[in-house]
């Protein structure tokens, strides 16, 4: 609109050497300051993914020239390899377990926290950390210890009579102890539920009291209606990350997705490939997949978004 | 003013690349000054190597004024794929330190140097059929820094309370089951198992291999056996798991490559196959009793085990100073004095000189090590040609295959026909 509008006027200036700077020499400057930017998004981010999807129709093993093979390394991903299956399996079966639980968690502390009067900074900051300190390498070696065989864990469920023997070499349990270190870092979505919590206006809640709801009553019919463009966030970004889980099933597992490939999760299968087996272009194509997976079930979140997330001007012209 | 420069382009291009091109201005600044070489070693292993491999290195520099050495080490699992992608981007360090599975991928590649033209190094020290696990093509691309061979180390004190006859050099693979079953039954273990599952190694299962006159890959490159040979030894891995006789999938699982993973590490087996030089970290945990047995042999006698060259050290082909690059080598691998001071850092020397010159020398369990190899020279035959291109991954597919037989998710016969259909992928047979 403004572009259009000042087109004319900027050209005619210039000519003349009028008070404003031409359009040229601001853009100029806005490139100046973008400079650092552009760059690192085509060097770092543009040209890598380029490089990639180029190598996705390669055979390359990181030491001869790549030999265009087409769509091969796709057709072979979907129709002779089981071990990609599996990892596609392991994946979602993450995914389900971890996504949900972690959600339901942080937004169960979030609302006993709201109400938490003193030491709020406390509470906050405590369950927050797991979410600084969980993505890290050591914190996934620890987990691996304690739910290792004679590990803490291990132990204290033997102590109750839940025999179980370690999970991370039970192919069933593996992938738990992997998902349990998931949710344990809810503090993410955690804050940004607190946040959400508060712009809900308190007098929504004193009307529901006047008329008698129960606590349920408005937390189903207040808090979650209310709350739903926050959960609706929370779970698109959760959800991206969950598909791209690597480090705890890495560690876990020695790197090896093991036992019985029970935790080799989409993205470990794609190192492997890569880095163990020097299959680059494989991996390449892996990675291609997985973007493009997690486009689609982005974008049906997004559809079926409409059906359920209430944003507040709706609520205020008095719903649908 | 000139200083000013670098170091500004030096941060921009921190700030661009993260690091990536950062190596490239350290190199360039190292190279520049006064003519002095700067040649790059890199290596995998633990700090104890790194003070020794240091020290030898000053030694070296002391010795030649015009060469700098500046060097990094990581863990064997992050060297690899490190050095995988520096010599896929043309920028493999001068001198580097390779396992005998990168050696063909990496000649055929033209990453290496071919080191026979440099007659600085020499190489009439080193046992001929060990020095020619490096030669490719008939150009030696790579040196054996030291030799290895594979062991059963075992609680001596255990094995003798439970009435188990000791191993003899000449104990056939049958014997062996015998004495996994009996040790397993005996009270005197506790409940221990007699051994850890020899299902997963693929280095037991290439000394059974050779035992029956056969081995892991033919000399041009292909598999040496077929399905029905794994099936058989699975199956019969199998069957000694069935019985008790060797560690249950949950405890063979747990084996990460370091001893204390391991079910003798972790005190619920009596034995472990493998080898010798790490072996010195089970007499920590198991105490005096521990003692070294050869590998079992063939059904007829013909010893499967053999001296394996436990690593190289190699040049890179775009080495701006090969003949350096030469000398240094020829230093580590050579010379008395490094010889002393590296010991059996990297394994018992391949040089025959240094070897009878470092071995009074050595202390604690490298001695144990070093007069067990004593009893096989001579005896054992040639080590096989380094493996072919495309074998990287298989050590892996070999245990992750076995997994799902120990899972019961897999027969036998189905996992070896798996290895084999990948086998021949991997080889582009």
């Amino acid at each position: 609109m403004t572009a259009t509008a000042t087109r004319p006027q900027s050209a005619a200036p210039s000519a003349t050497g009028g008070k404003r700077a031409p359009k040229r020499e601001r853009q100029g400057a806005a490139w100046v300051f973008l400079s650092p930017w552009v760059l690192g998004a085509t060097v770092l981010t543009l040209l890598p993914m380029a490089v990639s999807l180029y190598l996705s129709f390669t055979d390359y093993d990181m030491f001869d020239a790549p030999s265009w093979v087409g769509f091969r390394n796709y057709t072979q991903m979907f129709t002779e390899d089981p071990r990609y299956w599996r990892s596609v399996g392991t994946t979602l079966t993450y995914v389900v377990i971890a996504v949900p639980l972690q959600l339901v968690l942080a937004l169960a502390v979030a609302i006993a926290l709201k109400s938490v009067k003193r030491g709020k900074g406390f509470y906050r900051s405590a369950f927050y950390a797991p979410s600084l300190l969980g993505a890290s390498m050591s914190i996934a070696l620890v987990w691996r210890a304690i739910f290792n065989d004679g590990g803490t864990v291990d132990n204290l469920l033997s102590d109750v009579g839940l025999d179980i023997g370690g999970w991370i070499n039970k192919p069933g349990w593996a992938i738990l102890s992997v998902a349990l270190l998931t949710i344990w870092q809810f503090g993410a979505p955690m804050v940004i539920f607190l946040a959400g919590l508060q712009q809900i206006p308190a007098e929504l809640y004193e009307a529901a009291a006047v008329d008698g709801a129960s606590w349920w009553r408005q937390f189903r019919s207040i808090t979650i209606p209310m709350l739903s463009p926050v959960l609706f966030f929370n779970l698109v970004l959760q959800m991206i990350q969950a598909f791209q889980v690597f480090t705890p099933a890495f560690a876990v597992s020695g790197g090896k997705g093991g036992p019985a490939d029970s935790t080799l999760v989409y993205t470990l299968y794609l190192y492997d490939r890569g880095f163990t087996a020097s299959h680059m272009g494989y991996a390449s194509a892996m990675a291609w997949v997985l973007l493009l997976a997690i486009g689609v079930v982005t974008a049906v979140l997004f559809r079926t978004s409409r059906a359920w997330v209430f944003y507040a001007n709706d609520t205020h012209e008095g719903g649908r | 003013m000139r200083g000013n420069r670098t170091k500004m382009s030096c941060a921009l291009a921190l700030v661009l690349t993260l690091g990536g091109t950062l190596t490239g201005c350290g190199g360039d600044g190292g190279g520049g000054s006064g003519g002095k070489v700067t040649l790059r070693f890199t290596w995998w292993g633990n700090p104890d190597r790194a003070a020794r491999t240091e020290q030898a290195i000053k030694v070296f520099e002391k010795r030649h004024p015009d060469i700098d050495i500046t060097t990094s080490f990581a863990g064997f699992d992050t060297y690899k794929a490190k050095l995988a992608t520096q010599a896929a981007g043309g920028d493999a360090p001068d001198v580097m330190q390779l396992d005998y599975r990168q050696i063909n991928q990496y000649a055929t590649s033209g990453i290496l140097l071919d080191l026979g033209k440099y007659p600085e190094l020499r190489t009439s020290q080193i046992d001929k059929g060990l020095l020619d696990t490096g030669v490719v093509d008939g150009k030696r691309y790579a040196l054996p820094v030291a030799r290895g061979t594979e062991t059963m180390a075992y609680d001596a004190t255990l094995w003798r309370k439970a009435g188990v006859p000791e191993p003899t050099a000449d104990w056939t693979w049958d014997d062996w089951a015998d004495a996994m079953r009996q040790l397993s039954k005996s009270e005197a273990t506790g409940g221990r198992v007699g051994g850890t599952d020899p299902g997963q190694s693929e280095d037991v299962f290439e000394i059974w291999l050779r035992g029956q006159g056969k081995s892991l890959y033919t000399e041009d490159g292909g598999l040496g056996f077929t399905a029905d040979d794994l099936t058989r030894y699975w199956e019969w891995c199998t069957g000694l798991r069935k019985e008790g006789a060797v560690s249950r999938a949950e405890q063979t699982t747990q084996m990460d490559g370091t001893v204390e993973n391991t079910p003798l590490g972790r005190l619920t087996a009596v034995s472990d196959f493998n080898w010798d030089a790490p072996v010195s970290g089970y007499s920590a945990i198991v105490g005096e009793g521990l003692k070294m047995a050869p590998l079992p042999v063939g059904d007829d006698g013909t010893p499967g085990q053999y001296f394996k060259p436990s690593m190289f050290f190699g040049a890179s082909a775009k080495t701006a100073h090969p003949k350096q690059a030469a000398q240094f080598i020829d230093f580590l691998l050579n010379d008395q004095e490094a010889g002393t001071i590296l010991g059996a850092t990297r394994g018992i020397p391949a040089n025959d000189t240094l070897r009878e010159k470092v071995l009074p020398k050595l202390e604690g369990f490298d001695q144990v090590i070093s007069a067990y190899q004593k009893q096989f020279e001579g005896k054992f035959e040639d080590p096989p040609a380094a493996p072919p291109k495309g074998d990287a991954s298989l050590q892996g597919t070999f245990a992750r295959d076995y997994d799902q037989v120990s899972y019961e998710r897999m027969s036998p016969r189905e996992a070896a026909e798996d290895y084999i259909t990948e086998a021949k992928a991997e080889l582009r047979q």
